[in-house]
C-alpha cells in the first residue's frame, strides 16, 4: 500500500466521524423544530444547523480529498509528491476541524467586530469557519493541489482524468476564496457568495466527484479507460455549458436584476436533460457489469448515486426551479428537501462507494459481499427518502399557507408552521432521520468488520 | 398564481421528470433485457411526460415562454434514451475488449 493511500485512510475516518457529527446535529436541528424551547439559553438552533451543514460540506470534502489520494499513485504509477506535507495538513485540517468545533459549541457567537470575525464565526452561512480556519482550508487546499500537480510532473504522465482534475483544481482553490469578503451591502454579499455555493461546491466538486467516479469505475466495474474518459469530458461540458448559468437561480429575490430569473430558470431547468442520460448510462452499465463485480457494495453506492441524483437534482429540483413557482418555494423546507436529497446523490453516495473500495483492498478479499452493508444501504437510503419526503410536504405547506395564502408576513409564517401538515411532514422527517442515523451506525459497523472470504464471483471485471 | 395551483403546477412538473426518468430507465432495462414489453411500457412514460407537459401548458399560469420550454423538453426527452443507447453500444463496442451490445 503507498504512503497516500494510509493518508486516505485517515482521511475516510475523519469524513465518516464527521458523517457522523452531522447527523447528530441534523437529528437535532430537526428536534428544534418538534420543541422550540429547547436548551433554550443553552444552545441554540442557528448553532446546530450550523454544525449540521459546516460538518455536511467537511466530510464531503475529506472523502474527496480521501479518495484522490487514494486513486493518484494508482493512477500515475508512483507515490504521492510531497507525502510529508500532506500528512501535516491532514492533522491541522482534523485540529482546525475540532477547534472550531469546539468554539461553535461553547462559544456559540460573539460581538460584531473583528475578534469575532476571526476566532469565533465568520458570519457567513455555510463557511462560518472563523477566517483563521478559512485560511486553513485554503492551505490544505493549496497543498492538495500541490501534491497532485508535483505527482502528474515527476511521473511524466498525465491521464484525460488527471487533465480534468487538474484543470479543477484551478476553481477548487480560487472559487474558495469567495468565503472570504465581508462586503456589507446585502444584495452584493449575496451575489458573490453564491459563487461560492453553486461554482465551489455545485460545480468545482461536481467535476472532483466525476473524476473519482470515473476512477471508481474503472476499478470496480471494470469499465474501459476511453469511455469514463469520453463521458467525463461529457460531463465537464456540460457543466460549463448550462451549469455556470445555472448559478441564475440563487439570484432569485436577492436584489439582482430580473434577467436572472429567465437565465437562471432557464439553465436549471436543462439539468435534467443529462439526467436522463446518466439514468441510460447506470442502467446500461449495471446490467452489463452487475455479475462481474468484485465488490458489491461500491456498485451498489454508485447506482444509488446514480439514481440519487436524478431523482434530489432533477425531479426534486424541476419542481420548484421556474422563478414563478421558486417566489413562493425559496428558503422553505421544499428547499431543504431538495438539498437533502441532491447533496445525497451527487455526493455522499460516491464517497461511501470508496469507502468500500477502500476497505476491500486494505481487508485483502478478491470479493466484497455480506449482509450488514445491505442493512447500512436500506436504511440509509430509507431514512433519507423518509426524510425528504417529509420535508417537501413540511415546505408544500409553508409554501402553500405561509407564502401563498398568507403573504410571507411573520404571523403567515407563525400560522404555517403550526398547521398540521407542516408539523406531521416535521415529525416524520425526525422519524426517519432516526431511520437514517441507525443506517450509519450500521455502514460504520460493516466498514469496520473484517469482511468474509467469499468465493469469487464466476465472471471478474477485466483490468482497465 | 394561485395558492391552488402553486401546488398543482409544482407537482406537475415533477411528476413531468419523473415521468421522463420512468422513460429512461424502462426503455434501457428494455434494451438490456431485450424486452420489447418494457420497452413499450417505456414509450408509455413518455407520452405520460408529453401529456403533462400538455396539461401545463393548458392548464397552469406560468409563463407563455417556461410553457414552451416544457414542450420542448418533452420531444427532447423522447430522443435522449435511444440516442444515450447507441452512443454507450458503439463506444462499448469501440473500446471494449469485449463489447457490450447485448
Amino acid at each position: 500500500m503507498y504512503r497516500s493511500q494510509k493518508l486516505s485512510l485517515r482521511y475516510f475516518g475523519a469524513a465518516v466521524a464527521l458523517f457522523g457529527v452531522m447527523i447528530v446535529f441534523g437529528l437535532l436541528s430537526a428536534l428544534y423544530y418538534l420543541h422550540p424551547s429547547l436548551l433554550f439559553d443553552v444552545f441554540n438552533f442557528s448553532t446546530s444547523k450550523t454544525l449540521h451543514i459546516d460538518t455536511l460540506v467537511i466530510w464531503l470534502l475529506m472523502g474527496f480529498l480521501g479518495a484522490v489520494y487514494w486513486y493518484l499513485p494508482k493512477e500515475l504509477g508512483r507515490e504521492v509528491e510531497g507525502m510529508w506535507l500532506a500528512e501535516l495538513m491532514f492533522w491541522i485540517f482534523c485540529i482546525a476541524v475540532a477547534i472550531v468545533a469546539a468554539v461553535f459549541i461553547f462559544v456559540q457567537y460573539g460581538s460584531s467586530n473583528e475578534f469575532t470575525l476571526w476566532f469565533i464565526n465568520q458570519g457567513r452561512k455555510y463557511v462560518e469557519a472563523p477566517r483563521w480556519a478559512t485560511i486553513g482550508i485554503v492551505a490544505v487546499m493549496a497543498v492538495f493541489a500541490y501534491n497532485v500537480v508535483a505527482t502528474c510532473i515527476k511521473a511524466h504522465k498525465m491521464t484525460g482524468i488527471m487533465w480534468v482534475l487538474v484543470i479543477d483544481l484551478v476553481p477548487l482553490l480560487v472559487v474558495y476564496l469567495d468565503a472570504f469578503p465581508a462586503i456589507t451591502n446585502m444584495s452584493v454579499d449575496l451575489y458573490w457568495w453564491w459563487w461560492l455555493v453553486h461554482m465551489w461546491v455545485e460545480s468545482t466538486w461536481e467535476v472532483l466527484i466525476g473524476c473519482v467516479m470515473a476512477l471508481v469505475l474503472m476499478d470496480v466495474m471494470g469499465t474501459s479507460r476511453r469511455i469514463v474518459e469520453a463521458w467525463l469530458y461529457i460531463e465537464v461540458m456540460l457543466v460549463l455549458g448550462a451549469g455556470i448559468l445555472g448559478l441564475g437561480h440563487h439570484y432569485f429575490w436577492i436584489g439582482t436584476p430580473e434577467y436572472w430569473l429567465s437565465i437562471g430558470g432557464f439553465f436549471s431547468a436543462l439539468e435534467p436533460l443529462p439526467l436522463l442520460g446518466m439514468v441510460v448510462h447506470a442502467i446500461y452499465d449495471a446490467g452489463t457489469h452487475r455479475m462481474k463485480t468484485t465488490n458489491r457494495p461500491a456498485f451498489y453506492w454508485i447506482t444509488a448515486e446514480a439514481f440519487g441524483n436524478f431523482i434530489g437534482a432533477g425531479i426534486w429540483g424541476f419542481m420548484m426551479t421556474l422563478p414563478q413557482i421558486n417566489l413562493f418555494s425559496h428558503g422553505t423546507q421544499w428547499t431543504v428537501s431538495h438539498g437533502h436529497f441532491a447533496f445525497w446523490g451527487a455526493y455522499a453516495c460516491g464517497v461511501i462507494a470508496v469507502l468500500y473500495v477502500a476497505k476491500q483492498q486494505v481487508s485483502g478479499v478478491n470479493f466484497l459481499d455480506g449482509r450488514a452493508w445491505k442493512w447500512g444501504f436500506g436504511l440509509l437510503n430509507l431514512g433519507m427518502i423518509g426524510m425528504v419526503m417529509g420535508l417537501l410536504l413540511a415546505g408544500m405547506a409553508q409554501a402553500f399557507f405561509g407564502r401563498a395564502i398568507g403573504g410571507s408576513t411573520l404571523m403567515a409564517f407563525t400560522t404555517a408552521s403550526e398547521n398540521p401538515w407542516f408539523v406531521s411532514g416535521i415529525y416524520a422527517r425526525f422519524f426517519f432521520g432516526v431511520i437514517f442515523a441507525a443506517g450509519y451506525v450500521v455502514l460504520v459497523y460493516d466498514l469496520l468488520t473484517a469482511p468474509k472470504h467469499l468465493p469469487m464471483p464466476q465472471a471478474t471485471p477485466e483490468p482497465a | 398564481m394561485t395558492p391552488q395551483a402553486l401546488l398543482e403546477t409544482a407537482v406537475l412538473l415533477g411528476f413531468f421528470v419523473l415521468a421522463g426518468g420512468g422513460y429512461a430507465g424502462l426503455y434501457s432495462i428494455g434494451r438490456l433485457r431485450a424486452n420489447i414489453g418494457l420497452v413499450r411500457a417505456g414509450a408509455l412514460c413518455w407520452f405520460t411526460a408529453f401529456g403533462i407537459a400538455l396539461v401545463v401548458a393548458a392548464a397552469t399560469p406560468l409563463d407563455a415562454g417556461w410553457k414552451l420550454f416544457i414542450l420542448a423538453s418533452a420531444l427532447v426527452y423522447a430522443a435522449i434514451p435511444p440516442m444515450t443507447w447507441r452512443y454507450l453500444e458503439r463506444l462499448h463496442d469501440d473500446h471494449s475488449p469485449e463489447g457490450a451490445g447485448q
